[in-house]
């Protein structure tokens, strides 16, 4: 990363790190939230951005982690923070397992074969009762300071952040990126395409893992309805749509803007809200398909790893 | 928990599945004629289907219109709403990689559902029309599932007939086998998109005021429709209309007997499985079809 | 059995649904020459390709190259045994740049595949381009770009697909005598294209598909006088 985008970086993470001393609660919350957002929109970013291959249900990892983690608190004794990174263990092997058959179908039939995966991941917390709780969920008890989640989260969206980075400026981020514009060129050269994208599929999984395992702990109480909704996948698409797809800093963007106007505007009308997030995306795939950053990039010529 | 399986459930749960199957070939056919003509994925389908739900429904509550009979109303109706939504939305994807269509319908489906939650609460309405069923042999029919089966069918056919037997059917028909070529031929196929979407969409909305007979409606319930039409389609094959018939009444039999022998749940999970088996084995659908 | 055959196809067919697009095709080549595959639109030219690099199962026969089976391979791995294609239809990638283009397939490490890469975009005039997105080139420029992009895998068999199509003149003459550096470097390459004069003047053996056949084979001077091969394309 060039010194503009550290002279940019640094004040920004020193005054995230020493925050939780000055401000709020409120404000704290807020953050974590927003952390979350970041992570999910990026993790979305690492399979949908870069390889074109759309991910609809991808809250079903983020929903693993969270039951993982939970149930390895309340019911093995497990630390948080352990369980919460076990969270991505889960995750990534349910990637796996779906990811292995569901990758080789093409481009749509891949959207709508994730579109059932969390319908059918719900489902089966709901069955397996005695583990998870059935419809009445679990419940941890409450912390004495959520500081320790301020950090943890924001460490899972700073991690998101340089795996991204890592990812687009290496050889792998192009391979990738080439299964997008051209899955069958990129064969034809000699790229691996199914290996590929397993391993981003792998990598995208693993980070909601995390983030619904310190999500579980921070909202103490978990259960299937509020731990899979649709809507949280349709957030974290457009976060990422609209900050600018395939990019480093697109999520971010995406993430934190709109995170900003949730918070300010439309929690108090849940469907409005909601159908608010149907218009932007319309919006987006009709007049700004590569979002924010997209326009920006061919606007001023940027490079493409911003 | 295990319940004594006899051969007479098991007719049930054909001869129940068989009848609901008619509805669910219906509603995919249209979606199977979007994505023929215009290789869209058209995730509204669902969406529509609720809203055609919804006109019978309100049509029935507010002035006690026969719910079949506002059928004439909600086809017309919702094959406006769909060609609005060809001209103004999709059609500036047609041509883009099918995900941008796959997202577009998303979004449009999230909007219009919500905006029904809005209008209409998220209470689940059915007509209460005709209930109760009556005795063939052992097997219990339900009289609203026969009749909606029958309507079902009888606008499959009609369908069907339009498809073969006139010239813009015809034209369809021709544009889902090669673009290309159709319009070599003369063909306009802006209009037959606009057509071919205004049609599916008024089979989605007569699907919708079936399904507020037969089962059920609340604005969130498209998904699981778009997620059964697709599943239809992957069975009879993408682009074999005639295989999408079939594929309805086999998903049809296959939840009744599943929701016979396991919960509803445990049914869904099925049908997933189901589904990725089949696109990873015979991608083609059972009875073959284009890629 | 491999003698000097670096291709071989032996009785291949494809069939899509009712139509025969490929019907027990047979061809040989020999290593280090030029071959042309000509044939009229539909005769199974861009199929044969296909499944020369493994985008389609041939429904019967074999393919074999430089005597191992491979009609059985991923695509990906058949380009790892030494093939490399174009298309009919240009398929760069558009949002990588034109320097991307060529890293992203590269086998070598980072630094000779740089080096390597802005070679090759000397070798096509391409190099003031490099930051370019692709999808902002110019047709040619993008044919060129493909052309560069196959070369960096370094294949023993070159297929192209159509490389004159839509190319000026000039642009042409540089691709050609490009072709023929590849011979000299003992690569052999395939090429269908529809332009007469170019096949004549660059291939040392010429296949005609049609409807899926093989029609004839042989030096130019013999395709040329060939009444058969008249008539594949224009008719009795």
């Amino acid at each position: 990363m060039n010194r503009f985008a550290w002279a940019i970086a640094l004040p920004i993470l020193a005054g995230l790190a020493v925050m939780p001393f000055y401000v709020s609660n409120y404000i704290i919350t807020f953050t974590i939230q927003t952390f979350m957002w970041i992570a999910l929109a990026e993790s979305w970013n690492i399979i949908s951005g870069l390889t074109g291959y759309v991910s609809f249900g991808h809250v079903a990892f983020f929903g693993t982690g969270a039951y993982t983690a939970a149930i390895l608190i309340s019911k093995a004794g497990w630390h948080w923070f352990a369980a919460a990174l076990t969270g991505s263990l889960t995750a990534a092997s349910l990637a796996l397992i779906i990811g292995y058959p569901c990758l080789r179908l093409k481009g749509p039939y891949f959207a709508i074969s994730m579109l059932g995966l969390n319908e059918v991941v719900r489902a089966l917390v709901s069955y397996f009762e005695g583990l998870t709780g059935g419809g009445s969920g679990i419940t941890l008890s409450p912390m004495s300071s959520i500081s320790p989640l301020y950090y943890s989260m924001g460490g899972v969206a700073l991690a998101g952040l340089f795996i991204t980075y890592w990812i687009i400026t290496s050889r792998f981020g192009l391979r990738l990126l080439s299964i997008r514009e051209d899955e069958m060129a990129a064969e034809a050269m000699g790229i691996n395409t199914a290996a590929l994208k397993l391993y981003a599929f792998l990598i995208s999984a693993a980070l909601p893992g995390i983030a619904g395992g310190f999500y579980a702990r921070y909202v103490t109480h978990i259960e299937p309805i509020g731990t899979f909704p649709l809507l949280t996948t349709i957030t974290m698409i457009v976060m990422c749509l609209f900050g600018g797809r395939g990019t480093i800093f697109g999520p971010i963007l995406g993430a934190t803007l709109l995170s900003i106007f949730q918070e300010l505007v439309w929690t108090r009308f849940l469907f409005l809200h909601e159908a608010i997030f149907g218009a932007i995306i319309v919006f987006v795939i009709l007049l700004m398909p590569r979002g924010i950053l997209g326009v920006l990039q061919q606007r001023y010529r940027l490079p493409r790893t911003i | 928990m295990t319940i004594q399986i006899t051969g007479t459930m098991i007719l049930q749960g054909v001869v129940s599945g068989l009848l609901a199957g008619g509805l669910y070939a219906m509603v995919a056919l249209g979606m199977a004629l979007i994505f023929g003509v215009m290789r869209v994925i058209n995730v509204a389908h669902g969406t529509l289907l609720m809203l055609g739900g919804y006109t019978t429904f309100w049509l029935f509550a507010l002035y006690g219109m026969n719910p079949f009979f506002s059928l004439v109303i909600s086809f017309p109706l919702l094959f406006l709403v769909g060609a609005f939504l060809q001209r103004f939305f999709v059609s500036r994807v047609v041509g883009a990689p099918e995900l941008s269509s796959l997202i577009l319908t998303f979004g449009i489906s999230i909007f219009l559902s919500n905006m029904a939650m809005i209008a209409w609460t998220g209470d689940y309405r059915s007509v209460e029309f005709l209930t109760g069923s009556f005795l063939l042999g052992p097997i219990a029919v339900s009289k609203p599932r026969l009749v909606t089966f029958c309507f079902a069918l009888g606008i499959t056919i009609l369908a069907f007939l339009f498809l073969n037997k006139t010239k813009t059917g015809k034209a369809i028909r021709a544009t889902s086998q090669h673009r290309e070529l159709a319009q070599v031929c003369g063909i306009n196929v802006r209009r037959i998109d606009l057509l071919t979407f205004g049609l599916a969409s008024g089979l989605a909305g007569v699907g919708g005021g079936l399904v507020s007979i037969m089962f059920s409606i609340f604005p969130e319930m498209g998904g699981n429709y778009v997620f059964k039409s697709f599943l239809v389609i992957v069975l009879g094959g993408a682009g074999n209309y005639l295989g999408a018939l079939l594929g309805g009444l086999i998903l049809g039999v296959v939840e009744g007997l599943t929701s016979l022998l396991l919960t509803a749940q445990l049914s869904e999970v099925i049908a997933y499985i189901l589904l990725v088996i089949l696109l990873l084995v015979r991608p083609t659908g059972l009875l073959g079809g284009r890629r | 059995m491999a003698g000097n055959r670096i291709l071989e196809v032996r009785g291949v067919s494809k069939h899509f649904g009712g139509v025969t697009a490929v019907n027990r095709c047979s061809l040989a080549l020999e290593p280090g020459s030029i071959f042309s595959l000509i044939g009229p639109n539909g005769s199974g030219k861009t199929t044969l390709f296909n499944l020369i690099t493994g985008v389609e199962r041939c429904d019967e026969g074999g393919i074999y190259f430089k005597g191992e089976r491979i009609d059985q391979l991923p695509p990906h791995k058949i380009s790892w045994k030494g093939i490399g294609r174009t298309f009919q239809v240009i398929r760069v990638f558009p949002e990588l740049t034109t320097l991307e283009n060529l890293l992203v397939v590269s086998r070598q490490d980072w630094e000779p595949s740089c080096r390597r890469a802005l070679e090759l975009l000397r070798f096509v005039k391409l190099d003031q381009l490099q930051g370019e997105f692709a999808g902002n080139l110019s047709y040619g420029q993008q044919r060129l770009l493909e052309f560069a992009r196959v070369l960096m895998i370094d294949p023993d068999l070159i297929l192209l697909d159509e490389p004159a199509a839509g190319v000026n003149r000039t642009l042409l003459n540089d691709l050609l005598s490009a072709i023929r550096d590849l011979r000299a470097q003992g690569k052999t390459v395939l090429i269908v294209e529809h332009d007469m004069k170019v096949v004549m003047d660059l291939s040392e053996k010429i296949f005609v598909l049609d409807h899926g056949e093989m029609l004839a084979e042989g030096a130019p001077s013999i395709i040329r006088s060939d009444q058969r091969v008249m008539e594949a394309y224009f008719g009795r």
